[in-house]
């Protein structure tokens, strides 16, 4: 189908890559619908467009870029909307704000990370029980640093893929 | 909004499965039980709304920004720069 978007102009997507968030995410409760696209080949960012509105478009990557062994621990009810079969169905993703003036004091927001159903394509946006930061400064990511620099870490070598995010399902 | 006034140890019901009660009031502050079906989240407004105004910040993206961070990042990953500017 094609879709109308701001930023990328007319696209042509396949109805099958379509996320459906039965409930939207927080403020834009009325947007069921979004799609994945790549911004960059070489950068783990990504975009999730909003289907039914070309403005709507977060930045989005594996929030194991930014702090590895993030993990999420969530009630199984709180799971069941999005009707997963296997914990390894669904991954999650971690929204950026973006300052306009300062691209380098990104941040991402750990407290309601996206969590997909990559088997069904069923999407929701969870707020965490912890206290997380909604603006973790990418900068403090282990792959955002120079190799070269001091607080280079050793995981900032690895090469992809990443291990996938843990998924604690806490069961009633 | 509705507004109801209770006592301590009085309670709202919010549809048939959700029931808040007034447990104690101290000073200025009202300490609140909720009870509700367990796929229901409860969260303080604070929390969602730092969430709602995050996204709503997030949602004003641009390519441009985010080029600018993916510069960033493949210098800082040693890559090569494909805009041909400088290292």
């Amino acid at each position: 189908m094609r879709i109308q978007t701001t930023r990328f102009g007319e696209l042509e997507i396949e109805e099958s890559r379509i996320l459906f968030f039965p409930q939207g995410i927080l403020g834009f409760g009325d947007l069921k619908r979004y799609v994945i696209l790549d911004h960059d080949r070489e950068v783990p960012f990504k975009w999730m467009q909003a289907v039914d509105d070309p403005d709507v478009a977060f930045v989005v990557t594996d929030p194991q870029w930014i702090i590895p062994g993030y993990r999420v621990v969530i009630q199984q009810e709180v799971l069941a909307e999005l009707k997963p079969r296997r914990v390894e169905d669904l991954i999650v993703l971690v929204i950026l704000t973006i300052p306009p003036e300062a691209p380098e004091k990104a941040t991402a927001n750990l407290q309601g990370p996206i969590i997909v159903n990559v088997e069904n394509r069923l999407a929701k946006q969870v707020v965490l029980v912890r206290q997380y930061t909604t603006r973790y400064p990418i900068a403090k990511s282990p792959y955002f640093r120079s190799p070269t620099s001091k607080e280079a870490s050793p995981e900032a070598n690895l090469q992809e893929p990443l291990p996938a995010s843990q998924i604690l399902v806490l069961q009633s | 909004m509705l507004i109801l006034t209770r006592k301590p140890g009085e309670e709202i019901c919010i549809g048939p499965d959700i029931r808040v009660r007034v447990l104690e009031i101290r000073g200025s502050q009202v300490r609140i039980g909720i009870s509700a079906p367990k796929g229901i989240q409860v969260h303080r407004s604070e929390v969602y709304a730092r969430i709602l105004e995050e996204n709503r910040a997030a949602s004003q993206s641009t390519r441009q920004q985010v080029d600018r961070v993916a510069l960033l990042w493949r210098r800082l990953q040693g890559k090569p720069d494909r805009s041909g500017g400088m290292p």
